[in-house]
């Protein structure tokens, strides 16, 4: 059974409809990469999983109809979401916000082998552990962004543009961490990227979004060897 | 430097033996101490705990209020009325404590939806219809003349004044609710309520609902109020409708900034500038005092934007800026305010 | 680490300093006690053979500063300047000066009793001429308990004149409401002919006494009340309750409202809507400069409010020796305290003869003998008290001034009125 699964889900802001039926799947222990151009509809998908967008459809979740959910119940249910934009808590050091992510644990050990796992992932967040989050560089806080979210220990992680804005190497050496991340605790993802290089680093399956509508979908290297997927996301 | 390791090594033993000072001089304070000064510290444990109610929704959850004399003022028209109908005391005091948190609960449940000005906003009518209402209710309020008991008097086996008598039990009643809420707001709570206050997005992407954090928040802050309520009957022996009043809270709010927001000891500090100042004010011109508090809140805004609480780390930060004049500042943020909750759980997970 | 704990040592500190403060200018448990050397019986705290000690809290900031600060300078100016001219001759025949303490309450009760333990505690012999219902009410019980006298309020209230039995040392000195409202009854019913009112009050008791004594004064005459309303103190208009009361079309509004610029309100929608009665104001809402003026009050037939002091600006009384000498200690001493007047400058001007009145009949230096003198009192023309006003304070439940006039607006002040 798929970890989770979009049956014919839309989603709209208002009156206007983003997502017109998506359907997707996405394995246990799986990732999956959201390619798409600039409204598309990728963030938006990662929205309606979270419950922060209103949708219509069904959204399953570990079997379990997830849609309508809020997003306080999605995280509880095990969906960390890392927004674009980071959204790190900016009065807070970096040990603090790491163990802000941990909130709805209680298995204190065990967190604690899970900071310093984050901070192995992360060396640069080792140097900054007490600095304010505000202090920290734009790489850096994407980088606090995801550890945050793996402290909550989550069955799915909803990773939205983590390149955005960074330097070239700076997204680079995310997405070598995340990388390690899913190889090291399998954990299943949806990772939703401009750069389609970034994210063919990480994901193995693709879904590629037009105007709110599933237009190509398959394994990494089979859409690889499409022509349109690499003239239009891979530059070539 | 030596110095300085000194004490910071003093600082480790100190801090416990410090506690025990203050306890050791609070419990013999009012035996040496006049009725007027018995007074004026019973009061500030008052306005202590009023302080602590309004801290933990503003400066712990970050939600603006402008509504606790509301709940000084339930509170203490709950104890006033307990007390001319001859209830147990520990029944008067869990009704003063719950009667205005329920009331504190129904606002914020309508209201915890909102932000900023709006909720600002919301808070405000409860002193400004509270008034009013209080006055109408002259059955039960005494109206605007307001309600004069004789209550808490030493029980006869105990060979103390009254001043006396009701500084230990507003003392005693302040110290619990101190370490109550001391352990609330350092836990998991006190972590969600610095969470919605820092990032709702990141709370919500927590599992946290900021919604129901605030309404606790609201709650809690409206509960402490009315335990202040109890006290401040106890202290004063009266209320009226002008404890209500919008004044009252604004005034509140401004001894919570100046004694540093989001701390236990900014709330004691806070209450200490509160009952002190104008004394002081008084002492030096009465009828400039106005002026002169007005004056101080300035200055204390001025050179501890973070309140009193945040003096000792100016000084020290002064002192070390002086000492390495030419070297570069400290990646440390200094000026950083006795916001954050997590420090001292997060720290040792 | 220690950044995490040095604050909360320091604050500690810090509130110990407090406290230490506290300590050091409330001094310590023993009674500050200065006994007089003779004397049959033993004198009480701040009283000796040369000086007697006075306090006072009043609002001297916030909303109520005006009258708040006027209730100490006033009496301040009179004190000063009879000490001046060497002191008060007491009943015993020492001759002392009097100090007056004065402290800022801002209309807190709680900083009231604060006040007033502070005020005890220096070793203050009697507390005089406090204004405010509510830190009035807030200090009485505890007054009474430890035997100080309270006295002489400046609070319209009848609590503090009522029961003389239940607080016997607590006094009131300026009318209550409810002698106002009888006041504006006893004019109508006087007029013998039918009259018809309208009447808007504020929703408490301050309102409920004014009503009270109008409508006890009215009882069985013609005089008929058509329409009532009131107001609450927060609400920022009363146009409705105006409105309301102008389709009665009654021939005089009482319009017992204690917020001025509702007072204001009240007369400007009013002849706005064509009603043009005669009309009652009480007296905290009548000074011609901030209501009659800005309320046009000159449209109206005849505008009445009680009175029993001179207004010590006014024309009328330039040649007055009591005005002239009020306003020489006034320039002098009491204007240190406040430049603005509000007619409780005027009174407590008066009530400081009130104490001296009092002081002259007192044979033992003690708080007891004071309340003695100072309850027996009659027949007394304290300075700046209208003609025919005095001083009674015998009455077991009515303040030291009891007797108002009602006073008519002429278009720029007040002038005596005879009838309807």
């Amino acid at each position: 059974m798929s970890l989770l699964e979009l049956q014919d889900v839309t989603a709209s802001y208002g009156q206007g409809s983003v997502l017109h039926g998506i359907s997707l799947s996405l394995a246990e222990h799986g990732a999956t990469g959201i390619l798409g151009a600039n409204g598309a509809g990728k963030t938006t998908t990662l929205r309606a999983i979270s419950g922060t967008v209103r949708t219509t459809g069904r959204i399953l979740f570990d079997g379990r109809d997830i849609s309508g959910l809020g997003p306080d119940r999605t995280a509880r249910l095990g969906i960390a979401h890392v927004p674009e934009g980071r959204g790190t808590l900016p009065q807070l050091s970096v040990r603090e916000n790491l163990l802000v992510g941990a909130y709805q644990r209680r298995d204190r050990k065990q967190i604690a082998t899970d900071v310093d796992y984050c901070l192995d992932l992360f060396p640069q967040l080792q140097q900054r552990i007490a600095s304010h989050a505000a202090a920290l560089s734009g790489g850096e806080q994407q980088m606090l962004a995801v550890a945050r979210a793996f402290m909550a220990k989550p069955r799915l992680m909803l990773l939205d543009e983590a390149s955005l804005g960074l330097a070239p190497s700076t997204a680079r050496h995310v997405y070598e961490a995340v990388r390690r991340l899913r190889r090291e605790t399998g954990l299943s993802m949806l990772v939703v990227e401009q750069n389609a290089v970034l994210a063919f680093s990480v994901v193995e399956h693709v879904t590629v979004l037009e105007t709110g509508r599933v237009t190509v979908e398959g394994r990494t290297d089979e859409l690889m060897g499409m022509d349109s997927v690499r003239r239009a996301y891979l530059g070539g | 430097m030596a110095g300085a390791l000194v004490r910071l090594r003093a600082a480790r033993w100190s801090r416990p033996a410090l506690a025990l000072v203050v306890a050791v001089l609070l419990v013999l304070l009012p035996l040496v101490s006049s009725p007027y000064v018995n007074y004026q510290v019973t009061t500030m444990a008052v306005f202590a705990v009023a302080l602590l109610g309004l801290n933990v929704v503003m400066g712990y959850a970050g939600q603006v209020s402008l509504g606790q004399s509301a709940f000084i003022g339930i509170g203490a028209y709950v104890a006033g009325y307990g007390t001319t109908h001859g209830w147990p005391l520990l029944l008067t005091f869990l009704l003063c404590c719950l009667l205005p948190g329920v009331v504190g609960m129904l606002v914020a449940l309508a209201a915890a939806r909102l932000r900023g000005l709006a909720l600002a906003m919301v808070t405000i009518a409860l002193p400004i219809v509270g008034t009013p209402v209080a006055k109408r209710l002259s059955d039960v309020t005494g109206g605007s003349q307001g309600l004069t008991v004789s209550w808490l008097d030493p029980p006869s086996w105990v060979a103390l004044a009254d001043d006396q008598w009701r500084y230990y039990v507003v003392v005693a009643i302040a110290a619990v609710v101190f370490l109550l809420t001391r352990n609330l707001v350092r836990g998991r709570v006190g972590r969600s309520f610095a969470i919605v206050r820092d990032n709702e997005a990141v709370a919500l992407s927590m599992g946290i609902s900021p919604y129901r954090t605030k309404v606790l928040a609201f709650t809690l802050a409206s509960t402490i109020g009315g335990a202040s309520g109890f006290l401040y009957l106890a202290v004063v022996q009266y209320t009226s409708p002008e404890t209500l009043s919008f004044g009252t809270s604004i005034n509140l709010v401004v001894a919570m900034v100046i004694g540093g927001s989001g701390s236990i000891a900014g709330a004691v500090l806070g209450a200490v500038y509160y009952v002190l100042v104008p004394v002081l004010a008084g002492q030096l011109d009465a009828s400039r005092t106005a002026l002169l508090s007005g004056a101080f809140l300035l200055l204390v805004l001025f050179v501890l934007p973070g309140g009193l609480v945040s003096l000792p780390r100016r000084v020290q930060q002064l002192l070390t800026r002086r000492r390495r004049r030419s070297a570069t500042p400290s990646d440390d943020p200094g000026d950083r305010t006795g916001t954050p909750v997590l420090t001292s759980d997060g720290r040792t997970p | 680490m220690k950044s995490v704990q040095h604050p909360r040592r320091l604050s500690g500190a810090v509130a110990l300093i407090g406290v230490t403060a506290l300590l050091v200018s409330g001094c310590t448990r023993e009674e500050a006690s200065t006994p007089s050397s003779s004397g049959t019986a033993e004198a009480s705290p701040g009283i000796t053979d040369t000086t007697v000690s006075l306090g006072i809290s009043s609002p001297l900031s916030g909303a109520t500063a005006g009258p708040g600060s006027c209730t100490v300078a006033g009496l301040d100016s009179f004190l000063e300047a009879k000490n001046a001219e060497g002191g008060f001759t007491f009943g015993d025949g020492k001759t002392r000066k009097v100090t007056l303490e004065y402290l800022d309450d801002a209309y807190d009760p709680a900083k009231a009793v604060a006040n007033f333990r502070q005020l005890v505690n220096k070793g203050i012999f009697a507390y005089v001429g406090a204004l405010g219902t509510p830190t009035n009410a807030a200090v009485m019980p505890i007054a009474n308990q430890q035997e100080v006298p309270q006295v002489l309020l400046t609070a319209g209230a009848g609590e503090f004149s009522d029961d003389q039995q239940a607080n016997p040392w607590t006094s009131g000195f300026v009318p209550t409401y409810t002698t106002e409202g009888a006041a504006f009854g006893k004019l109508l019913v006087d007029a013998n002919q039918p009259i018809t009112v309208a009447t808007l009050v504020q929703n408490d008791d301050y309102g409920t006494g004014y009503l009270d004594g109008f409508q006890s004064a009215i009882e069985g005459s013609q005089v008929k009340v058509l329409d009532s309303a009131t107001y609450e103190p927060t609400d920022t208009s009363v146009d409705g309750q105006v409105t309301q009361l102008a389709a009665s079309k009654a021939d005089v509004l009482l319009s017992a409202v204690s917020v001025t610029p509702l007072q204001v309100g009240v007369l400007t929608k009013a002849q706005s809507l064509g009603w043009k009665p005669r009309i009652f104001l009480p007296s905290n809402t009548s000074t011609p400069a901030t209501v009659l003026q800005p309320g046009g009050a000159a449209a109206y037939p005849d505008v009445y409010t009680p009175s029993f002091a001179k207004t010590p600006a006014s024309p009328a009384f330039a040649n007055d020796p009591d005005v002239q000498a009020y306003n020489t200690a006034f320039e002098q001493y009491g204007s240190k305290i406040t430049k603005t007047y509000t007619p409780h400058c005027a009174w407590s001007y008066a009530e400081g003869a009130v104490l001296g009145e009092a002081f002259s009949t007192m044979e033992e230096p003690t708080r007891e003998a004071f309340m003695t003198s100072l309850r027996s009192i009659s027949g007394f023309q304290a300075p700046l008290l209208l003609d025919g006003i005095t001083i009674d304070t015998t009455k077991e439940d009515q303040a030291a001034v009891f007797t108002v006039n009602l006073v008519r607006y002429n278009g720029t002040g007040y002038e005596p009125v005879q009838g309807y």
